[in-house]
């Protein structure tokens, strides 16, 4: 049995190796900034697979949305990047059997989405954000796109006269038809933002214009994909991807499972190589790194250090007492487990909403203000023991849908 | 929880269900913008499933650990109910010899629920031992919102000065998991700007002095407004010192600051052979225990024997407050009171609304505050 076990641990370790690669950012000659999914450019992307694990470090309290994703596999997507040495591309292609738009009046329906974050500090990638929004004093820039069907946002133009009710307006006829037309002029007609973040609920919408990017989603019925595309500058005031590798970062939600925020499919860091640009190797090898420890003998100790406040497959930790670690070997480097062992207090995720589980706090305020992590650190383990222990935890994640 | 707290009281023996408070809010605030289905203010027959169905149901609050409660987000056609219009474009057209279509004026859409889709049906044998009685509902501006918790984006806040809790329409992406973690489902979404949206205590009014529309309307005069630390308004002589006023359903723990005046008094039932069964109510104490938690017992007794007080030696403060001689004296808002806490915010006095209401409190990231 143990050897089964250890097996199936190899095979799965071997085919996320597969999975993790580092996608290569091929230039182009052609101005990027308005790319699209459909352009001629794209023929030249090179896709890799990577591996988006259902987000299951905190709870969220919609019933339905839970059921619909308690059973959540690994979704595989394809991506590719391209740049022009102005502007990169990163284009995403992940299958959803169902094509799900929020739209009309209905309070009930969510679209199909994708967000790609992009960390703001690399230079030492040993301390890359928190993946799930960032983290105080390590901020990323996501950029979202979501299949939301033509709103009318007046609050963003202001044209109060046409707030109206059609019926209230005193027009008939031609006259309505008029109206609606103006209205329909007046919509918003796609939904892509771009935010900062230093962590959950800091997430901030970067509305005064200094964020120029483009997003662009599309569905292809006869493959049941989805197809995506965001465009940046490799410089900005957020951060500069001008470098010889960049850690990108992706999410899809799934509207038919009432998908959204937190609710996601969520990758790990992925190193994208800008091909023809030298260095970066060190934080592909960070992305990539496979710690070199006893599987086995990690996951005895995780049981005995971790398996009381953190949930993971054989743990007997209540709901959420502590972030739920069931998919962290998807989502977290080698080098963010270990951190978070040794020092807990290095990351910090501001806002996690303590008043929805009061009796488990993540995090205590000290003397001066400070927030802290309740986890104490483990640094007094050997190096060999945090080392099998990180080896187990990169072992937890869903299994990968086929 | 905010410094001070603002809180309505609403005594149901005297609610006639006349949606006057309905008709003043939806007027004031909802009537455009996809805001066409909500109702802030609500009055729904009791018993009854009530707006949205069923939300008794729907999950929300915490519970008796004080964790928040998974809860789930009600449908438009089948929960709220889709508001019809009628055909009048239709009208002008209609041709009552040979036309197809019957003539007249019809619903644009079937209607399967509305706000007072139950109304007057009650429960119980007509005429034996019917009964009902109206419940208006607003958002109850809890000291342990279960919306605020819910919110994975800090877009909710409680203010400090009078605790109403507002929506940041700026922080808002439309999660609603609120929606899913108010037990009173007292807050609705906008399909239009895709944000959620929810009564606001009428704070522009209230910052100046007046109640909000639904109280100033109300032609029953049911409803009381002060703040619950101010010993001379009678919401804190109703809550605090006969302790009549009683939050409806406490059980979900979220410490509502709307509170209600349980209905004492409904005719007694009749006997199989039509007769009076002296000394019977038509109300059952569980259904009231039920939305009043068992507080209501003592409630009851109090109001009765101040009643009794009265009849016998003609004085009863309690009495005297229920009563409502004065609609002004229900009202005890304390303008002076928003004008220093504008001054010390070094904000405009009475500003017509609360900025972080439109604006956002955290539209920039520096900005961004954590609260421990």
């Amino acid at each position: 049995m143990k050897k089964i076990v250890q097996i199936s641990a190899a095979l799965s370790l071997a085919a996320s190796a597969l999975l993790a690669e580092t996608v290569l950012a091929v230039k182009v000659d052609t101005d990027l900034s308005g790319f699209k999914c459909k352009d001629e450019a794209v023929k030249l992307a090179k896709f890799t697979e990577v591996a988006l694990y259902p987000q299951t470090t905190i709870k969220l309290n919609d019933k339905k949305a839970n059921e619909l994703n308690s059973a959540n596999k690994a979704k595989r997507v394809q991506v590719a990047a391209l740049y022009d040495g102005k502007n990169i591309a990163l284009i995403l292609r992940w299958p959803d059997k169902t094509r799900t738009v929020q739209q009309g009046y209905k309070s009930d329906v969510y679209g199909d989405g994708f967000a790609v974050q992009f960390a703001t500090k690399f230079d030492e990638p040993e301390k890359l954000p928190y993946i799930g929004m960032g983290s105080d004093g390590r901020p990323v820039v996501i950029y979202l796109q979501k299949a939301v069907a033509k709103v009318y946002e007046p609050n963003a133009d202001g044209v109060v006269g046409y707030q109206v009710n059609p019926h209230n307006t005193n027009r008939f006829g031609e006259d309505l038809e008029k109206f609606e037309k103006r209205v329909e002029q007046l919509a918003i007609r796609d939904y892509q933002k771009a935010f900062v973040s230093e962590g959950f609920r800091s997430m901030t919408e970067i509305k005064d214009k200094s964020a120029k990017y483009s997003a662009d989603m599309h569905y292809v019925d006869a493959k049941k994909m989805w197809g995506g595309a965001v465009v940046r500058p490799l410089k900005d005031e957020y951060a500069n991807l001008d470098k010889g590798a960049i850690p990108v970062a992706l999410a899809v939600w799934d509207g038919e499972k009432l998908q959204r925020d937190g609710q996601k499919y969520l990758s790990g860091w992925i190193a994208v190589k800008l091909v023809g640009k030298t260095g970066g190797n060190r934080l592909a090898e960070v992305v990539n790194e496979k710690a070199k420890g006893d599987v086995a003998k990690g996951k005895e100790l995780s049981m005995q250090n971790c398996a009381s406040c953190h949930k993971f497959p054989g743990s007997s930790a209540p709901e959420y007492m502590a972030p739920d670690l069931s998919n962290i070997g998807g989502q977290a480097t080698a080098a963010y487990i270990r951190e978070s062992i040794v020092d807990p207090n290095a990351v910090v995720v501001p806002g996690y909403n303590r008043n929805s589980h009061p009796n488990f706090q993540w995090y205590m305020t000290d003397d001066k203000g400070n927030r802290t992590s309740t986890m104490p650190p483990f640094d007094y383990l050997d190096k060999q023991s945090i080392e099998d222990i990180v080896a187990f935890m990169q072992t937890l994640k869903a299994e990968v849908e086929k | 929880m905010s410094k001070r707290q603002l809180a309505m009281v609403m005594d149901l023996n005297k609610c006639i269900g006349c949606q006057t408070c309905t008709v003043a809010c939806k007027t004031q605030w909802t009537n455009r913008n996809g805001r066409e289905y909500m109702y802030w203010n609500n009055v729904e027959t009791y018993p009854g499933d009530g707006y949205p169905k069923k939300w008794m149901e729907l999950g929300g609050g915490f519970d008796a650990a004080g964790d928040l409660q998974p809860g789930i987000v009600p449908n438009i056609e089948s929960d709220y109910g889709v508001p019809w219009d009628y055909n009048y474009d239709s009208l002008a057209e209609q041709n009552l010899i040979a036309g197809g279509m019957t003539p007249g004026l019809h619903p644009d859409t079937t209607p399967t629920w509305g706000p007072n889709w139950d109304e007057d049906q009650g429960d119980g044998d007509f005429p034996n031992d019917n009964y009902f009685f109206y419940l208006p509902r607003i958002c109850n501006h809890c000291s342990n919102p279960g919306c605020l918790s819910a919110c994975p984006r800090d877009a909710i806040f409680k203010r400090e000065e009078d605790g109403v809790v507002l929506v940041d329409l700026d922080r808002c992406q439309g999660y609603r998991y609120c929606i899913a973690g108010c037990p009173y489902k007292k807050i609705y979404f906008n399909p239009k700007i895709s944000k959620s949206e929810k009564c606001i205590l009428c704070f522009p009014r209230i910052e100046q002095g007046l109640p909000p529309a639904c109280a100033q309307q109300c032609v029953g005069r049911i409803r009381f407004v002060g703040f619950l630390d101010d010993e001379e308004s009678q919401v804190y002589k109703l809550v605090h010192k006969y302790k009549v006023a009683l939050p409806l359903r406490p059980d979900y723990g979220t410490q509502p600051n709307v509170y209600y005046v349980p209905p004492t008094e409904a005719p007694p039932k009749f006997d199989s052979e039509g007769k009076i069964i002296e000394g019977s109510n038509r109300i059952p104490i569980e259904e009231l225990e039920k939305l009043f938690g068992p507080a209501v017992h003592d409630a009851i007794k109090t109001i009765k024997a101040e009643k009794e007080k009265r009849k016998k030696t003609g004085e009863s403060e309690l009495m005297d407050i229920l009563i409502a001689y004065q609609h002004s004296d229900m009202f005890r808002l304390d303008n002076h009171y928003y004008q220093e806490v504008a001054k010390a915010k070094g904000m405009k006095p009475l500003a017509p609304v609360d900025e972080r209401y439109i604006q956002g409190k955290h539209t920039k990231i520096s900005h961004f505050k954590v609260h421990s």
